[in-house]
């Protein structure tokens, strides 16, 4: 036979060419696009071009960069703190369970303001000891409209050595955790504040203290009185205690400007295509008692979202904490929210989260294999999405089995608050499919020092070490000491503990209360890593 | 027509087995993670650059650790002024060796800049000590000043320049 008659081609051949092109062109053309571009992804910080021995450069977002300015609030008009509640918005949303409009809310805050001035002199100091409600929102917008010091803890541990060290004027606290108030201010012998109580049942016990009922406070305020000193935007209006992870306390001091950029850098972890609005319900899982937890219930409150807490949050209890899982982010169903769209949860909360649904979903057992293929496989084009196939088929229903109603409204989670492993991230992005938002933050700043671009789907080696955090935040520089700089001269990352400064970090006071001098490099007690894309790496406290 | 495996058409078995190969690639797409981590955007979505963006390591110069950062062997050219020592590489062209303001590179340009004026009598050699600029006019310190601000946008500030003795 010659080679003629090997290439018989017949009405077959014709048949199989078509479908064998059709097949070329589906294999190499319906590649899913990338989210977010991979050049994007490898120059995520702007360094500086100079670093001093033994400290690394000086990182910045690269959209800020090296030479722009900060930005220090969400919108122009937004200078203190009581500017977040916009008086042009008139729809009513949710707080926790109370339904409430701008108007009203700005109202109950000028009426409990006006109440607490009557009580207490200019000048004083009260500490709040509530867990998260909307007492908490009113009175924090309250004392910071009239200028009083308030002081929260992030833990109760910290609650003998603040009364010692920094006796307040007046406390304010709820009606569970009273005895145990009653109790420290024994300890510290110390008998003269003003009680007020959230929640006030409970005439039957004996004190030589004066105590008022939050809402009778609320009702002096009736006729409000303009506050004798306007706030500044500058100026300090509550200082924070918290815990490092060795048992130190340490305390900041935090201004309007601090939590207007906090709320600006908040804002700025969302892309335009899911950023917060008022059809957005926000869960968080940090507690109002911290800087980082307070800026986002002003987010919220700014963007008009309703805004809820889970029960983890909650600083001043009896008996243990809920476990971080499921069920935590479950019960923020309970409260009368519309369903919650954004979640601000701690990596406990998301690996239980994950492990959950991934179990679920197992139970297909012919689907399951296929589908994780495939959903990983676009993982590692760098694209993912709700509404696939392998959704409707698999993961959609595992995700309504977990976590109910919410899974279909959900549309970003960001996770802070911890380490998140680097493989719980993989399982993570795979099934809850909507972006993943890695933030690092610290007791010190009322917004995140670091977080990822929101699309960011990249899988990178190193699957020991914590998931990377990205870059520094929009309005914070970063940069590393204690760097060893022969490693860093052949061309290693660097490695060393965290420097930050910004218009959202507070200012730290020393034990005494000895503000430091303004805009100083803060030590977060923590150690990182910076790759060569400029993403950071937090290895953990030292 | 028949669907037989025929030897006899080696066109239609050619074709047959890329489609099925094909099939069998987008039904069970590849889950491999390439060993090493590509370092093009290109090779790869999860990718990371080679290397950091350069930084220079700020130093401390004296006249006479300054003066071979002349650029006469293509090396690095450096300048100071009131103390403060920029790097000029990217201005080869005016501070190097045959540029115009040559004789700056390598050297303290303080008085210089102040006078703007590039005569060598406006150099101090580098074993005496650094010149004190105090007979400056306040309005030659402004122009200095001025200079400085230019330097600083422009170039990069690497390092500080100290006496011979005190380095």
């Amino acid at each position: 036979m010659t080679i003629s008659d090997y290439l018989v081609t017949d009405d077959l051949t014709v048949l199989l060419g078509f479908i064998g092109v059709s097949v070329f062109l589906l294999q190499n053309l319906y590649k899913p696009q990338p989210l977010v571009h991979p050049i994007l992804l490898g120059r995520q910080s702007d360094a500086g071009r100079v670093r001093h021995s033994g400290e690394s450069a000086v990182y910045r977002n690269y959209g800020t960069g090296l030479m722009g300015r900060f930005p220090v609030r969400p919108d122009k008009d937004v200078d203190i703190v009581t500017d977040f509640v916009k008086p042009d918005f008139d729809a009513p949303r949710t707080l926790w369970s109370t339904k409430i409009t701008n108007a009203q809310l700005k109202a109950r805050v000028s009426a409990f303001g006006s109440g607490i001035a009557q009580l207490v002199p200019e000048d004083s100091t009260v500490l709040i000891l509530l867990n998260d409600c909307i007492e908490f929102v009113i009175t924090d917008l309250a004392l910071s409209e009239q200028s009083i010091a308030s002081i929260t803890l992030s833990s109760p541990r910290l609650l003998a050595r603040v009364l010692e060290m920094h006796p307040p004027n007046a406390i304010i606290t709820d009606n569970t955790y009273l005895p145990h108030v009653h109790k420290a201010t024994h300890d510290a012998h110390q008998h003269d504040y003003e009680l007020i109580v959230v929640d006030w049942l409970r005439p039957d016990l004996l004190d030589t203290i004066k105590r008022h009922a939050w809402s009778r406070v609320e009702s002096w305020g009736k006729v409000p009185q303009t506050p004798k000193n306007a706030p500044q935007a500058g100026s300090a209006y509550t200082v924070s205690f918290f815990e490092t992870p060795s048992g130190e306390m340490r305390c900041v001091q935090l201004s309007h400007e601090n939590f207007t950029s906090g709320v600006t850098a908040i804002k700025a972890l969302f892309p335009a295509a899911i950023n917060i609005s008022t059809l957005d319900t926000i869960v968080s899982s940090h507690s109002l008692s911290t800087p980082y937890g307070r800026a986002i219930a002003y987010a919220a409150l700014f963007e008009g979202a309703s805004f809820a807490t889970l029960p983890s949050t909650g600083v001043f209890r009896d008996g243990d904490a809920p476990a971080l899982d499921v069920a935590d982010i479950l019960s923020a169903t309970k409260f009368p929210i519309p369903s919650p769209t954004i979640l601000f949860l701690k990596p406990e909360h998301v690996q239980s989260l994950a492990s959950s649904v991934m179990d679920r979903a197992k139970k297909s057992f012919f689907m399951f294999p296929l589908a994780w293929r495939h959903k990983f496989a676009s993982l590692t084009e760098g694209f993912v999405t709700k509404d696939s196939l392998w959704d409707r088929t698999v993961f959609g229903k595992a995700r309504e089995d977990v976590l109910g109603k919410m899974a279909d409204t959900v549309k970003a989670v960001v996770i802070s608050g911890g380490l998140l492993p680097s493989d719980t991230l993989v399982s993570a992005r795979l099934a809850l499919s909507i972006p993943l938002i890695n933030t690092h933050t610290h007791g010190s700043a009322a917004g995140p020092l670091f977080a990822t671009h929101a699309f960011d789907l990249q899988m990178l080696p190193g699957a020991d070490e914590p998931a990377h955090v990205g870059a520094p935040s929009v309005n914070v520089e970063v940069k590393l000491v204690g760097v060893n700089d022969n490693v860093v001269e052949k061309g290693a990352d660097p490695i060393g503990k965290i420097l930050v400064r910004g218009p959202s970090v507070g200012n730290m006071l020393s034990a005494d209360g000895e503000a430091g001098e303004k805009n100083a490099w803060v030590h977060t007690g923590e150690m990182a890593r910076v790759m060569t894309n400029g993403a950071f790496k937090v290895l953990g406290s030292m | 027509m028949a669907y037989t495996l025929d030897f006899g058409t080696p066109v239609n078995t050619a074709l047959l087995i890329y489609i099925l190969y094909s099939v069998q690639k987008i039904v069970f797409p590849s889950t491999s993670i390439p060993k090493t981590v590509p370092s093009e955007f290109k090779h790869g979505y999860s990718w990371m650059p080679k290397e950091h963006p350069p930084t220079v390591l700020f130093k401390t110069y004296t006249p006479k650790t300054l003066e071979p950062f002349n650029g006469k062997n293509g090396g690095r050219i450096l300048l100071a002024i009131n103390s403060i020592v920029f790097d000029v590489t990217a201005g080869r062209n005016f501070y190097g060796p045959d540029g115009m303001y040559g004789n700056f590179a390598g050297r303290d340009a303080s008085r210089g800049m102040a006078k703007q004026s590039f005569d060598l009598d406006m150099l101090t050699a580098v074993d005496q000590p650094l010149d004190k600029l105090q007979d400056l006019r306040p309005d030659e310190i402004e122009n200095m000043k001025g200079w400085i601000e230019h330097f600083s946008n422009k170039y990069v500030i690497c390092g500080k320049l100290v006496e011979n003795d005190a380095a």
